[in-house]
């Protein structure tokens, strides 16, 4: 039943209001990849059970991933008329329990995290869900949430991300709706550019410019890809992206090729993500069924579908030439640039390659404009980043922000400090990419060029937490063990070199290190960094120079011992 | 490895975008390991040279053309991970199911035991940070893994403790 | 597309003369050339091990970097993908650019220990000794003289279309092989894998009927012989193989001896037809 007119669209999102406001009470459990790891996937068997054991009028739904990761498994109970309460911590246990409160009309108050009494879907629909339960906090006053801005994550952990009919609900596709029917391509393409939208892979290269120079090279044929690869260790926001609420990357898409002029989009997914996979194939799927994708969208000339291609297990995947390697069927062996991806990219033809979140970014801006985007964040570093906040921090997450919010209110404020009470030592941003951040420089603002200043990066957005008991020598160790492990082998600065400064580290690590060595590490690292081909051997040293710099006593201890 | 099983999977990639990857995936995921038959099959049926998929299979992590062991146990190394301890987990793990110690990480290549019961491993990240230290056997991840609770994970598999 | 394949389109017809300038002083190149290129016929050193002209750019040694000028900023970049353009403005032995090239050179000795081509390369530049581990193999087939530079690979995939060899493992473990280390049926013992080696690490021997690709587990071609003169001059595949794309076809008489020999035949052919003439006018 294809959507094919504006009539069709109104019907298609009462249809889905209705799933997501139904008459009944709703109960719906987290299951991305941790919350069903533990223990949500047993909690929805075990409520299901029951619930058709005892003939029970209840509306049961998956969720994704809400990004309070240290409450999984969360589960919410919507009573017709009242608030959203969210549980937290729920075991198997206690599904006995949530099934007599809300068969009583309410719901346990032990368990219960905070309610939400509306929530804007920044889609043009605000749910209204009610007013009620006076003892449970509002979702604002829970610290880790009020201080977040949600935007990209404003639908994960509220919508099944496995039915289309809930996202149209909340306001989906209508961004898309919009623009191929009631806007010319270059109209979509000036809203990006005048958004500063930068690239959320970790480069923060304006996506409208790049949009406009690869609609802008003559070929017949031309591709737009994403790029899932998501490689660095400690970062999953655009794993919850794809999970929890897939259909908003494949509306950016949309918007995306149409303003760019393109018929076929590829999504690369890492094959480590087998649940995002799952809900990107099916949501194409649903999207192909109503006329989304496909030939025609919408009943109008513009025909676009997504493709999706699986990496195998390599870090440098995520480079872009490499990437598009790895989709041509070869190693994912970089090679030089120019040419650019947007002369010659996948199978030789102009190609736009942006991030997952990049995407995501997309249809806010086109349903709200750019005006509005442009008041959220910070002068040319607009919009909000999604921060997965992991490590040895009390609130572990997925922490939604402003750019230009400062890394202390991330840790301290939405992440409440350390975890077990112990002091923060450092932060390492950017995966094994970037740099290791002392507590004493957390005054620094998040956006790209602050972050480059104190010579780490924003990369993808991971954000991993050191206490006061980590081995800093260690975790440059850690890190280029890892890059050794992950380097294509191509050039030698970063085949070889890399070995080198592992094999030095080792040697430090074990007390044999000398004055000489120190010396060594740092030189070794700037060569490495000045004369590798690409982006993974040019970051790969960050970790060592920045703990050279930042944290020099530790290596100078070893070297005395 | 049956062709006919190949076939299928070889029909289900018209376009040549993602296909040589795709098509790897799924007999690794089929076949447990990509059996060398299957290579010098796919290199005729595609017309690519053998020496390419020797090297596709040989580059990326994902692919193993040794067979794996009964249990597939996969231990997450991401730096998350590796600040809650996962270095203590694999150690563990590895004494556990009386392999050398250091192997994994050493030789960078899965290990199986020598009654082929479990394959030892590690991986570069999951992407579930947030539960860390995390580990996978066969399909089931397992999040806020302590090395004292892993005889009874293992213990799911089928693993006793051996009485030395 | 094969980068070769890329490389060839984007050489247009027209060619535009322009002026590039190497370390101060002027030169003129093709627009679009190769700035390594251009620095080689003009006789300008910058090292280079992975660079062959017939192939495309590939980038893997790194030696080549050069420092460009442009408005006030200043850029590393390998000299083997910087194309000329009018005004180019680069220097080739900066002191950030020596002190990375040495650095480079240590990690060439410490990886292809044997070369001897590498260790006055290096000496060259002053660098004589390395502070990293020599990784020395006792049974590495190629001699501990590899240094990863891909134009074997390359030169047998893109241009003779052999497909014999390739990459395997990444990273450190990267090293170059037939499919499972083992003999390959489809090798034509062309070796021009070993001639466009920069460090003369590919081991070719020829015995008897049989050319032996050491460094390729041993492969055997079988060579053969030339019915006038005996000698074994070329593998049979490769001979078939080139043969084939003669057109119009020889005759069997030529085609099966030796390039010695068919000289032979040829001129005596000639000289007989031209004594022939000779007599005839008369």
């Amino acid at each position: 039943m294809k959507i094919e007119s504006h009539a069709g669209f109104i019907n298609q999102q009462r249809i889905g209001l209705q799933k997501l406001k139904p008459d009944i009470p709703r109960i719906t459990v987290g299951l991305a990849t941790c919350g069903a790891a533990v223990g949500g996937t047993a909690i929805f068997e075990r409520l299901k059970k029951s619930i058709e054991e005892q003939g029970l009028d209840i509306s049961l739904i998956p969720t994704g991933c809400i990004g309070y990761c240290r409450e999984e498994p969360i589960v919410t109970i919507t009573h017709p008329g009242k608030p959203l309460v969210l549980l937290h911590k729920v075991q198997e246990e206690d599904t006995d329990e949530i099934l007599r409160a809300v068969k009583s009309g309410s719901v346990p108050f032990d368990k219960a995290l905070c309610q939400i009494e509306a929530w804007d879907h920044l889609m043009g629909y605000t749910i209204n869900y009610g007013e009620g339960f006076e003892e449970i906090p509002l979702y604002e006053e829970i610290p880790f949430f009020g201080r977040q801005h949600k935007v990209i994550l404003r639908d994960t952990g509220l919508i099944n991300p496995e039915d289309i009919d809930e996202f149209i609900a909340v306001g989906g596709y209508s961004a898309a709706y919009l623009a191929l029917t009631g806007m010319h391509p270059d109209q979509v393409l000036e809203e990006v550019e005048k958004s500063g939208l930068r690239g959320r892979g970790g480069a923060g290269f304006p996506a409208g410019l790049k949009w406009r120079i690869t609609r802008e090279k003559e070929s017949d044929i031309k591709y737009i890809i994403c790029n899932g690869d998501e490689g660095d260790p400690g970062a999953y926001m655009n794993r919850n992206e794809m999970e929890s609420d897939p259909h908003m990357l494949i509306e950016g898409m949309i918007l995306g090729a149409y303003a760019i002029g393109v018929q076929e989009g590829l999504i690369y997914i890492r094959a480590e993500y087998p649940l995002a996979i799952k809900r990107l194939k099916h949501a194409i799927e649903q999207a192909r069924e109503y006329g989304i994708l496909g030939p025609n969208i919408f009943g109008t000339a513009f025909s676009f579908d997504i493709q999706i291609a699986i990496g195998a297990g390599a870090f440098v995947c995520g480079e872009s030439t490499a990437l598009i390697a790895s989709i041509e069927g070869r190693t994912g062996r970089p090679h030089p640039r120019p040419p650019r991806l947007t002369d010659s990219g996948l199978w030789g033809k102009p190609t736009d390659l942006n991030n997952v979140e990049t995407w995501c970014n997309v249809p806010v801006i086109i349903k709200n404009g750019s005006d509005w985007y442009t008041t959220i964040g910070a002068p040319n570093n607009t919009g909000t980043k999604v921060f997965s906040l992991v490590g040895d921090v009390d609130k572990v997450g997925l922490v939604e922000v402003p750019l230009g919010t400062t890394l202390s209110t991330i840790v301290f404020d939405v992440g409440n400090g350390g975890a077990d009470g112990k002091q923060v030592k450092a932060v390492q941003t950017g995966g094994p990419s970037g740099g290791c951040i002392p507590a004493r420089l957390f005054d620094t603002t998040v956006d790209y060029e602050s972050l480059n200043a104190i010579g780490t990066i924003m990369g993808s957005g991971g954000i991993v937490v050191m206490d006061e008991e980590t081995d800093m020598v260690d975790i440059a160790r850690y890190f280029i063990s890892f890059a050794t492990g992950e380097s294509c082998g191509k050039c030698i600065p970063c085949r070889e070199g890399l070995k080198h400064l592992l094999l030095l580290l080792n040697r430090i690590l074990a007390g044999k290190g000398t004055d000489a060595d120190l010396v060594t590490l740092k030189d070794l690292s700037e060569t490495i960094v000045a004369t590798s081909l690409c982006g993974l051997g040019q970051s790969a040293p960050n970790p060592v120079l920045t703990t050279l710099a930042y944290f020099r006593e530790e290596y100078e201890e070893l070297v005395r011992s | 490895m049956d062709e006919k099983i190949l076939d299928d999977i070889i029909s289900r990639y018209d376009s040549p975008s993602g296909r040589l990857l795709g098509i790897l995936g799924e007999i690794q995921n089929s076949e447990r390991y990509i059996p060398r038959e299957s290579l010098d099959m796919l290199a005729a049926k595609l017309s690519v040279p053998l020496s390419q998929l020797y090297s596709l299979v040989t580059f990326y992590s994902f692919f193993s053309l040794q067979p794996v062991g009964d249990h597939r146990v996969t231990v997450c190394m991401g730096t998350a991970c590796h600040v809650k301890g996962a270095a203590a987990i694999l150690k563990t793990l590895e004494q556990l199911l009386r392999l050398p110690e250091g192997v994994t990480e050493e030789t960078r290549s899965p290990v199986t035991t020598e009654d082929n019961a479990f394959t030892l491993e590690i991986a570069r990240c999951f992407g579930a940070c947030s539960i860390a230290p995390v580990l996978r056997v066969d399909n089931n991840l397992y999040g806020y893994a302590t090395p004292d609770g892993l005889p009874a994970i293992l213990e799911e598999y089928g693993w006793r403790k051996h009485e030395d | 597309m094969t980068d070769a394949a890329q490389n060839r389109t984007e050489e247009a017809p027209d060619r535009v003369t322009i002026t590039v300038t190497i370390n101060g002083k002027a030169y003129p190149a093709e627009e679009g050339e190769i700035l390594l290129a251009v620095a080689i016929r003009n006789k300008i050193d910058i090292p280079h091990l992975c660079y062959e002209a017939s192939l495309s750019p590939y980038g893997a040694c790194r030696l080549c970097m050069v420092e460009v000028r442009k408005k006030g900023r200043t850029e590393m970049t390998t000299s083997c993908t910087l194309r000329a353009t009018e005004g180019l403005e680069v220097f080739t032995d900066t002191p950030e650019i020596l002190r990375h090239r040495k650095m480079l050179l240590e990690l060439y000795l410490a990886e292809a220990p044997k070369s001897e081509v590498i260790k006055s390369l290096a000496a060259k530049y002053g660098v004589t000794r390395t502070r990293f581990f020599r990784k020395v193999e006792p049974a590495d087939p190629l001699g501990n003289r590899c240094v990863l530079c891909g134009l074997c690979v390359r030169v047998c995939n893109e241009i003779m279309g052999g497909g014999v060899i390739s990459f395997v493992n990444r990273g450190p473990y990267t090293v170059i092989s037939t499919p499972f280390l083992e003999e390959s049926s489809i090798c034509l013992g062309c070796g021009a894998c070993a001639q466009v080696c920069p460090t003369h690490a590919i081991e070719i021997e020829d015995t008897g009927d049989v050319r032996v690709m050491k460094s390729w587990a041993e492969t055997k071609v079988k060579l053969r012989a030339c019915p006038v003169c005996g000698k074994y001059f070329a593998p049979d595949v490769l001979a078939e193989k080139t043969l084939a794309k003669i057109n119009p076809p020889l005759s069997q008489e030529i085609l099966n001896i030796c390039p010695e020999c068919r000289g032979k035949h040829l001129a005596q052919q000639e000289i007989l037809a031209a004594s022939g003439n000779f007599n005839g006018g008369k």
